[in-house]
Order: C-alpha cells, then sequence, then structure tokens
C-alpha cells in the first residue's frame, strides 16, 4: 500500500479560537498502481483537506498517515524525523487553483520548476516539459508565452503539465475539469485516463461530476461533514437508495438505463458505464 | 502565518467593544500623543504607561497572549534599536567596559558559533533568546579568549545613557504597538471606516477627500487575513512541488521568495479588481452623500474614556514640564 490513513483526525482554527473539523477518524489504504479513485463530497466536508494529506503539505492533528513507508505525524513532522520534500515528488498533486502556482515568465520556465526542485537536470526537465505540454492538449508554441496571459482553461492545463513533468508516482488532481468546456473537460479526463491504463498509475480526482465517477473510477470515495462515508464500486454506491441524503446525484447515464430497464421491462447483465458499452448490450438483449 | 494578528477583529464582550468607533481612534491618537510627551528624564513614568496598559488589557479582558503575539514580529527591530543605541550612544557615566581582543583564531572561534547557532537554531524554541545567547557567546569570547596574535583590540564600553534610551524606546514601541492593536483587535473593519471617517471630517476643508480615504485605509486593514490565507495556500501549491519553505540555501531562499511573490501579486491585483466591479455592481459611487446603516451614538462611556485619556495626557505633559 503506496497510502495509508489510519484514524486521521484533522482541524482548522478558525478566527475565533475554535476548531472547524475538517476530517474525523479517517482510515484508508491505497494502491500505488492500477487505482482510478474520485474522490466526490459536497463542498466542505473535507476533500481538498483529506488530499493535502496525502502530499504530506498537512499533518494530521492525531493518527498517522503512511506514504511510501514514511510516516507522518504530528511527533514525527515537529521533530523534523522524517524528509517531506520527496513525498511530494512521488505524490503529485494539481491545486484547484492554478493562479496559485504559476509564478514564472515562461510557461516552460514554470514546468520545469517542479522537476528541478526535485534534482531532475535543466536538459531532461525541458523534453519532459515538451512531451507533457503536449499530453495535457496544448501545442509547443505555448511553452515561450507568459503563464499570465492565458484563458483559465489554458491555466489549469499549465499547471496540471507542471505537476506531469515531476512525473510522480501517484497523480492527485483537485477538480481538474472546472472551469472547462465539456470537450476539453472529456478531453483531459481521457488524459489522465490514458496515463493510468498505459503506466498503470494511481490517479485520484476530486470532482463534482457524477458522470466522470460513473464513467471512469474503479473506486469512489465519498466525505462528508468531515467522516469518509463510503469507499467502494460506484455502480454499488449509485444504486444504493440514498444517496441524496450526501447531497449526491444519480449520473445520467444510470438514469438512461434504469428508464430503458423499466419501460422496455428488461434487465441488463451488467451495468453498462458508457454508451458504446450500453448499445453494445442492449442490441444482444434485444435480438 | 496565523501569528500575525495586525488587523484581525477578535469578537468579545467588554466595554472597549461598546465603545464608538470614534472615541477609540481619538483616545487612540491622544494616547500616543502622551507616550511621546514623556521626556527622556523620566524614564521610569514608562513603567506607569506599561502598567496603565497592562491595566487596560485586563479590564478590557483582551488576552495579553494575543497583543504579546501581535508584538513577537516586532522583536527583531526592538533588539535592533536596543544594539544601536549600546553601540553607538556614547553619553553619560560608563557601566560596564569589556575589552575585545581581535584575533584570527578568535573570528574562528566566533565562525564556528554562528554556525553552530545556524544549524541548531531549528531545534530551539525559544528562537529570540537563544539569538540573545548567541551574541552574548560571540561577545565573552573576543573578551576572554586571546588566541593567537591579536591584531586589533577595541573597547566595548556600555553607557548609562545608552542603556536608559534603548530601553526608553523600546518601551515606546510597545506601548503604541498594543495601543493599536487593541484598537483594531476590538473595533470591526466596518465601524472602524466609520470612525475613520468621522474623525477626518475637519480635512475636508483642506481639499482632501476623507471618505474615499478612509474606504481605502478599511479596506486594505480588511484584506490583510484574506492575503495571509491566500499566502498559506501559494506556499502550500509550491510546496507540492518541491519548494522547502524551511530550509535551502541563500540562492535557493530567493527563488522561493519570488514563487510566493508572483503569485500574491497577481492575486491581489486580481482581487481588487473583482472587488471594484462588485463595489460598482452595487451601485457604488465614489463621493456620493450616502445614508448609514450603522449610526455612531456618543455615550457616557465615551465621555469617561475621552476624558481619562486626556487626563493621562495632562500628566505626561506635566512630566515633561516638571522635569
Amino acid at each position: 500500500m503506496a497510502i495509508k490513513f489510519k484514524k486521521v483526525d484533522f482541524k482548522y482554527q478558525g478566527n475565533d479560537n475554535k476548531a472547524y473539523l475538517a476530517l474525523s477518524n479517517i482510515t484508508l489504504n491505497i494502491k500505488a498502481e492500477g487505482e482510478f479513485i474520485t474522490l466526490i463530497g459536497e463542498t466542505g466536508s473535507g476533500k481538498t483537506t483529506l488530499v493535502q494529506h496525502m502530499n504530506a503539505l498537512l499533518t494530521p492533528l492525531s493518527g498517522d498517515v503512511e506514504i511510501f513507508g514514511v510516516k507522518i505525524n504530528r511527533e514525527n513532522v515537529k521533530k523534523k524525523r522524517v524528509k517531506l520534500n520527496p513525498i511530494r515528488q512521488q505524490v503529485g498533486l494539481v491545486f484547484q487553483f492554478p493562479e496559485y502556482q504559476l509564478f514564472e515568465e515562461t510557461i516552460l520556465k514554470d514546468i520545469i520548476f517542479g522537476p528541478k526542485n526535485f534534482g531532475v537536470d535543466e536538459k531532461t526537465a525541458i523534453e519532459r516539459a515538451k512531451n507533457v505540454i503536449k499530453v495535457v492538449g496544448l501545442d509547443e508554441s505555448y511553452l515561450s508565452r507568459s503563464p499570465f496571459n492565458l484563458s483559465g482553461g489554458e491555466k489549469k492545463r499549465v499547471s496540471i503539465a507542471g505537476i506531469l513533468a515531476m512525473e510522480p508516482d501517484i497523480l492527485i488532481l483537485d477538480e481538474p475539469t472546472s472551469g472547462l468546456d465539456p470537450l476539453g473537460r472529456n478531453a483531459l479526463l481521457d488524459v489522465f485516463y490514458n496515463i493510468h491504463t498505459k503506466l498503470n498509475k494511481t490517479i485520484i480526482i476530486i470532482t463534482h461530476d457524477m458522470n466522470t465517477v460513473y464513467e471512469y473510477a474503479k473506486r469512489v470515495l465519498v466525505m462528508r461533514d468531515s467522516y469518509l462515508v463510503y469507499d467502494g464500486d460506484p455502480i454499488e454506491l449509485f444504486t444504493k437508495k440514498n444517496i441524496e441524503n450526501w447531497n449526491l446525484d444519480v449520473p445520467d447515464l444510470l438514469h438512461l438505463i434504469n428508464q430503458i430497464e423499466t419501460d422496455l421491462n428488461l434487465k441488463l447483465p451488467k451495468k453498462p458505464r458508457n454508451e458504446t458499452e450500453l448499445f453494445t448490450q442492449l442490441k444482444a438483449v434485444l435480438k | 502565518m496565523k501569528n500575525i494578528v495586525i488587523g484581525r477583529y477578535i469578537p468579545g464582550n467588554s466595554f472597549l467593544y461598546r465603545m464608538d468607533p470614534r472615541t477609540k481612534i481619538i483616545a487612540l491618537i491622544v494616547l500616543m500623543v502622551a507616550v511621546f510627551m514623556i521626556p527622556r528624564e523620566a524614564f521610569e513614568m514608562m513603567f506607569v504607561g506599561l502598567g496603565l496598559i497592562l491595566i487596560l488589557l485586563l479590564i478590557g479582558k483582551i488576552s495579553i497572549k494575543r497583543v504579546y503575539l501581535g508584538l513577537r514580529p516586532l522583536m527583531f527591530l526592538l533588539l535592533f534599536t536596543f544594539v544601536f543605541q549600546i553601540l553607538f550612544n556614547k553619553t553619560g557615566p560608563e557601566l560596564q567596559a569589556w575589552t575585545l581582543n581581535y584575533s584570527f583564531l578568535n573570528i574562528a572561534v566566533i565562525v564556528a558559533i554562528v554556525v553552530f547557532w545556524m544549524y541548531t537554531k531549528r531545534f530551539i524554541k525559544a528562537k529570540f533568546i537563544y539569538l540573545i545567547l548567541m551574541i552574548i557567546a560571540i561577545i565573552t569570547v573576543l573578551n576572554q579568549l586571546t588566541l593567537g596574535p591579536i591584531f586589533a583590540t577595541r573597547q566595548l564600553v556600555v553607557h548609562e545613557d545608552a542603556l536608559m534610551i534603548g530601553f526608553f524606546i523600546m518601551m515606546r514601541l510597545i506601548i503604541i504597538v498594543t495601543l493599536s492593536t487593541v484598537l483594531t483587535l476590538s473595533t470591526k473593519p466596518t465601524d472602524l471606516n466609520l470612525g475613520l471617517e468621522a474623525v477626518m471630517k475637519p480635512l475636508k476643508y483642506l481639499r482632501i477627500n476623507t471618505e474615499e480615504m478612509a474606504m481605502i485605509i478599511s479596506i486594505s486593514l480588511r484584506y490583510i487575513p484574506t492575503l495571509l490565507d491566500e499566502a498559506n495556500k501559494i506556499m502550500l501549491a509550491q510546496a507540492s512541488r518541491g519548494v522547502d519553505f524551511s530550509e535551502g540555501k541563500l540562492k535557493d531562499k530567493v527563488m522561493q521568495i519570488i514563487s510566493l511573490l508572483v503569485p500574491m501579486f497577481i492575486i491581489s491585483f486580481k482581487r481588487s479588481d473583482e472587488l471594484a466591479n462588485a463595489m460598482e455592481a452595487r451601485c457604488f459611487v465614489p463621493g456620493a452623500t450616502r445614508t448609514r446603516l450603522h449610526q455612531l451614538f456618543w455615550s457616557r462611556l465615551d465621555t469617561i474614556s475621552l476624558v481619562t485619556s486626556i487626563i493621562i495626557l495632562i500628566g505626561s505633559i506635566a512630566v515633561r514640564v516638571v522635569t
């Protein structure tokens, strides 16, 4: 297991000295390879806090997090027994707002900033930059442009490229598709899916889009009020009765499938995950 | 980051919170003048001032820890003025003189001490005391050790005036910063804005747009905590790209600061632009006459507080006249 959470609690200190619970009693295991996880839950339920723990940016108040064998808890971090920086190369985290990280004169410099911090030499870093900029769907001419004269979607892609260039073992994305048009969103999700299938890397995506969850995820985590309330298969999640209580919604495709099944009075052998699967199954059943 | 309390309002319930913001601002100015009125010769009066501040904090139910946290960023400035006074003020009777012997070996020992300090300071909790200890250690080395050939000797003479004035200036700074922290801790930014506007009204006759100035001041006070939160988020985002803000060589440090400052500037400009749009969308017209949702009321408490502050001012003027 690459990432292990053991009874992790975390609180934020508010202005008025009140503590706001962000994580309560989280126990969780994530493998280094072959997982495609989506993390969902209403806003303020602790999703971002959870992924920041996976990157050792936050230290649990109690309990411990183990990332690639490095045990992170209050005591270890306080006494500086553990080195946190190498973890951040192994677990790449893309923040929700790209404005927080873009700062260089050119996009090229910004992309190679991460790899260079982790000791990659400039030549290799530039090679990687040329590669990743294409992976996120922009072309090489962008590399010489300033990161500040870009549209929101382009900024987002550049910030993702900056993390991809670090070549992390696990890739975590905090709402990577917010602010993108539908086509761009699908293209980007396909990029993550390709990274996942080709390199067998674990990908964790925070999203509010149930369709993304249903189509791509092998495993889904649901956060609610700082608790992890569900950890498992997406189909099972969406066939549960009370998911509205968690402020979730049934994906469009599943609505369609349910409609087809009740109206045509038939039963599909296996819940299809995308349109193509649905039609092949339908054809087989209707014959 | 969270320890910076300048401009942060902490909800509470005491007479300080019930006072009219105008009174608080005028009282702050009056008390500051009073502090500056105390002459150097009567530096014992600073203890009286400090005592009065402590009484104010106690009956105003403001936690001394909060105020101390506000003072902490100033510690180095305070130490700096103190050291400066001791080194360069050469009036008054001599208190103590140390002979400082400079030799190559002594300098080597000092370098060793500084390096040791730099590597161990991260494990020490009381960093400020540790810094003072290091300075004392260096002076002791220069004074006591006479290793190898000495190529220069100097006298470090501490004069009474230097100690006194250094202490005096330190106290003055502490009192002033505490007073202004009390104001911002106990006054909501909106109230502060109203108060400032009212207090600055006479400037209108000098053709200064007081309303706009009050708005500028209150917006900047309001945005200090917001920008600190933003800075925190940027630091996290850069940390996830391998920037280690706690360590690194000087060259790396420069890069770290740039990686923090550039997004900070961009975000501040963006925020101010958005704020301007939001204000315009709510029909904010600069200079237009407006009615107020919150009216300021002058109560007996305000009269008492103001009279008290003026009595303190008269007291300090009296001290100045007498000495």
